[in-house]
């Protein structure tokens, strides 16, 4: 082996994103380079720091490769963080991660300098949990206090006459079974590891899947380290990030949605899919989030309201369903 | 937890250089106190139907930089934890001498901590890196704390000096 | 180049041991040996890099805020008084048999643990209170020692705990969780202190003598001494248990309560806020540099490779669950005859515990079929208890015990050796009570599991 990358994520070793994501994705990289590199992935964070590091430690190469959430250092990725937006994404994970490549180079790659994004994807998209309260319309949710997962996260929340809580993961079960919060948004994949079901009653999306916007994840390289490469190898990473594999983790991603909501009805939770006209109540309580992210980023120099507009359009061009 | 004695009277520089440091710590706890008033009240405006969003935020950069504030303190009292064990039984000049070694490892690491985390600031600042609610700028949090090591590399070196003579009277 | 990483990480823990026997702070060993270790084998810049945010990043982990707030809950509590109080009821009960007063001394190391989160305050507060007592009954100087230094354990046992909160960070377990499950292993220390004392003053006639009760209204009167802690237990960890609020505005709370009832008594002067606020500083800082040390070492260990290959050693080498669980808790034991609890559960702990999740069968094992026989969520808690014992074992053994360092100081009289010996019964008491948690898991998870 020519070439070693260490890649750095904060998730265990046990996660789907890293079992059905970085492992795959880190043997392709090596089996395309006919041997001439190795990836060692680093879990939970073992090289050090926390999660919100990440970004600094690829920037100066403490570590090659990271896999982060954007969110975890609110304000530095402003562009990317349209497909955050609810409206921009919707329901298709496929969709917002196949738009965030064909836009990469002429509106996002300003977000990531000092580093080679290897690629952009999402997750299925931020749903309701209810410990008590059946939610079927904005107002139901008045008052309610909530766990919350990113700043845009916490704008729809506001947005919804909800009040938002940050809290670290772990001690969400805590929370919701003695009313610390009332409910979480975040998407289903989350109810296996920490077995939401046993504090909730009610799983909350719109029709047809339909989801009150998304987190977007990169997977990214120190810039120099990337230069550095022969261009045979950096083929060999470029071909493991293709489209194709976009699709297939849009597609992983829904996959570990849908299991961790069908445990969630196994074990007696109420599945809510709201109706055509609930979940349109839902969409225009959310209109002034896009107005609110607009004037936050246009002080970064970015032209939101033309962003908002050319992320929904792109979206819907690779729409699936 | 420190054999040898904290103050040793040293020279007016050194005491006044003391002063300077437990003032700085209180000013921490005055901190600390702030982030605790924050938390009561987020607990009694949640019960009567205020809650705030940003208690969780406002406790992690308070506290931290509250901790930072008490590091010169914890050198300058020499309450960082040793094992005294193997050393029990030696002369107070040895004792001088550990502590003056302990002193120099602090003022080295001080240096070095000040230098990056300057760095630090600066890529926060630049990066525009925002607490989550409240979007409080990160870089601001760094002032008080780059404070708090020089006065941690002041705290290294009243040890030191402290130290040395203590060494060179002990004999 | 490659470098046999056991070989590297046990040099690294050779030269970490050296640094300390020298008496470099151990926080400063470790940032030495870390970064040091970490610029041998990936150059200086990674280390200089991470140096930007990783004491930020450290310092302002949400669930840590918590442990200033205890420390200075506990340094008020000192200062208005509360220990003595404590003391006085808990003599008042016990005081009239053999031996009563060093019980009296161990239940209100007890009580006081319920409202201090840290095992040296315990130690000293309850030592300056109740050593002067013993002295007065004519207790032999071994069982007055020794009862003082073991009850101080009891500071870190009942929660609230800032050693259990350092343990719920770094295995990602929740605060609240911990602390229910170290409820009834502290209660089950205090009743094996209490009946180690029992037998101790039957085998040494003389050491413990009784003395007469008091009025009925001395009685009463001492015994309202108990309230002031029974109500900022019951609102700050009751309020936990319950659910109503975080720890760390629990904490909060605690603190504000604490002040506000020294303050209606008269017994908090703005002097006696100021020396709470420094002591607070002086651990506080202490506790956080530590952090800051143990996360560059672990930072060098995994680049090293060193935690990867442990677990692949341990899994590869057929050693049944229970015989790993018995080897870890000797190995804390041990080093614990030269390190702080705080310290061990920092270096040890981001190792220790892979490694069982790994024999247990994987983090999210379930009950059936683990190798503990209980879910991984579970050998969390259980663990974590059981590592917390070991560890506070290591404040009473020779040659570094912190606890009896504190109080032979506070007794000039007593010697050391006296004292270590004093507590030994009560460290055959500790390894009963570490057995009985070991076959009986259900001790500590019977109340998280309830209580949930
Ligand atoms: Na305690
Ligand atoms: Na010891």
């Amino acid at each position: 082996q020519d070439y070693t990358f260490k890649l750095h994520h904060f998730l265990s070793a046990q996660a789907p994103a890293h079992t059905q994501m970085l492992e795959p994705w880190a043997r392709q990289v090596e089996e395309n380079s006919g041997g001439q590199v190795k990836i060692e992935i680093f879990p939970n964070m073992t090289l050090g720091g926390r999660p919100p590091e990440l970004v600094q430690q690829v920037r100066d190469g403490v570590v090659d490769i990271v896999w982060t959430l954007n969110g975890y250092t609110p304000g530095q990725f402003p562009r990317s963080e349209v497909f955050e937006l609810p409206g921009v994404y919707v329901n298709d994970p496929v969709a917002s991660n196949l738009a965030m490549r064909e836009l990469y180079d002429s509106d996002l790659a300003e977000d990531f300098k000092g580093m080679e994004v290897m690629f952009l994807h999402v997750h299925a998209g931020q749903a309701i949990h209810m410990a008590e309260k059946e939610v079927r319309s904005p107002a139901d949710l008045e008052g309610s206090k909530m766990r919350i997962p990113t700043r845009t996260g916490a704008w729809v929340i506001e947005a919804l006459g909800a009040s938002p809580v940050a809290m670290p993961v772990p001690e969400l079960p805590q929370a919701l079974s003695k009313g610390v919060v009332d409910g979480a948004f975040i998407p289903w994949e989350i109810i296996p590891p920490l077995k939401i079901f046993e504090q909730t009653k009610y799983q909350i999306e719109g029709a047809n899947e339909e989801r009150f916007g998304t987190s977007v994840f990169q997977v990214s390289m120190n810039q120099g380290k990337w230069d550095n490469l022969p261009e045979d190898v950096q083929q060999a990473f470029r071909d493991a990030s293709d489209e194709e594999w976009l699709v297939e983790m849009g597609e992983v991603w829904r996959g570990a949605d849908d299991f961790g909501i069908n445990m969630a009805v196994e074990n007696g939770n109420e599945h809510i899919v709201l109706t055509d006209e609930e979940t349109a109540a839902f969409r225009d309580a959310l209109a002034p989030v896009h107005d609110r992210w607009v004037e936050d980023v246009t002080g970064s120099g970015v032209d939101g309201a033309a962003l908002i507009e050319k992320a929904i359009a792109t979206t819907q061009e690779h729409a699936t369903k | 937890m420190n054999p040898v004695p904290a103050t040793t009277g040293g020279a007016g520089l050194c005491s006044l250089a003391r002063r300077a440091i437990t003032g700085w710590a209180l000013l921490g706890g005055v901190l600390l106190l702030a982030v605790v008033l924050v938390n009561v009240w987020t607990v009694i405006g949640g019960m009567i139907g205020f809650p705030f969003a940003g208690d969780f935020e406002l406790s992690e950069i308070g506290v931290a930089v509250a901790a930072f504030m008490f590091l010169p303190y914890c050198q300058v009292q020499g309450e960082n934890v040793t094992a005294d064990v193997f050393t029990s039984n030696a002369s107070p000049r040895w004792l001088y001498i550990f502590t003056a070694i302990g002193g120099a490892l602090a003022f080295v690491f001080g240096c070095l901590l000040i230098w990056r985390m300057y760095f630090g600031m600066l890529d926060q600042k630049a990066y525009n890196l925002t607490s989550a609610i409240l979007q409080f700028p990160v870089w601001v949090a760094f002032i008080p704390i780059l404070i708090s090591i020089a006065f941690l590399i002041l705290a290294a070196l009243v040890t030191l000096v402290e130290s040395v003579s203590g060494a060179k009277n002990a004999s | 180049m490659p470098v046999d990483p056991i070989a590297l990480g046990l040099i690294g823990l050779a030269v970490l041991i050296a640094l300390i026997v020298i008496r470099v702070p151990i926080a400063y060993a470790m940032i030495l040996v870390g970064a040091g270790g970490t610029a041998l084998i990936n150059g200086p810049q990674i280390f200089l890099s991470q140096l930007k945010t990783l004491a930020y990043g450290q310092f302002s982990i949400y669930d840590l805020s918590v442990v200033p707030m205890f420390v200075l809950m506990g340094a008020l509590a000192t200062k208005t008084g509360l220990s003595r109080d404590l003391f006085r009821a808990a003599n008042a009960w016990f005081g009239w048999m053999r031996g009563g007063t060093a019980m009296a001394a161990i239940s209100a190391c007890a009580g006081f643990g319920a409202v201090c989160g840290s095992s040296l305050a315990t130690a000293s507060t309850m030592g300056k209170v109740a050593l002067p007592e013993l002295e007065r009954y004519k207790y032999s100087p071994a069982l007055a020692t020794g009862s003082v230094a073991a009850g101080g354990v009891l500071g870190i046992l009942i929660p609230p705990s800032v050693v259990l909160i350092i343990y719920a960070v770094i295995v990602e377990a929740n605060i609240v969780t911990m602390f229910m499950a170290a409820f009834l292993p502290g209660i089950l220390a205090v009743i094996l202190f209490l009946l180690t004392i029992a037998v101790y003053v039957r085998l040494f006639p003389g050491s413990g003598p009784a003395h007469g009760a008091g009025s009925r209204a001395e009685f009463i009167d001492a015994t309202k001494g108990v309230i002031p802690v029974l109500v900022v237990f019951g609102i700050v960890i009751g309020g936990i248990y319950a659910g109503l609020y975080n720890p760390t505005p629990a904490a909060a709370i605690g603190v504000f309560v604490v002040w506000l009832f020294g303050t209606v008594r008269g017994q908090l002067s703005l002097n006696d806020i100021k020396g709470s606020i420094l002591e607070t500083a002086g651990t506080t800082g202490m506790i956080y540099l530590i952090l800051l040390g143990a996360e560059l070492l672990k930072i060098f260990m995994s680049r090293a490779g060193v935690p990867q290959a442990a677990a692949e050693w341990v899994a590869t080498s057929g050693y049944a669950p229970m015989t790993v669980m018995v080897i870890l808790l000797i190995a804390l034991i041990l080093l614990g005859c030269l390190m702080d609890s705080l310290s061990m559960i920092l270096l040890v702990v981001p190792f220790f515990w892979p490694v069982l999740v790994e024999v247990n069968g994987g983090i999210y094992q379930g009950a059936e079929g683990a190798g503990f026989g209980m879910s991984t969520d579970e050998l969390k808690i259980w663990f974590g208890i059981l590592a917390l014992i070991v560890v506070e074992l290591g404040l009473i053994t020779p040659p570094v015990g912190m606890n009896v360092f504190v109080i032979s100081a506070l007794s000039p009289n007593t010697s050391m050796a006296q004292t270590f010996k004093g507590v030994m019964p009560f460290f055959l008491a500790e390894l009963l009570r570490v057995g009985l948690l070991l076959a009986f898991p259900v001790v500590v998870l019977w109340l998280p599991r309830i209580l949930q």
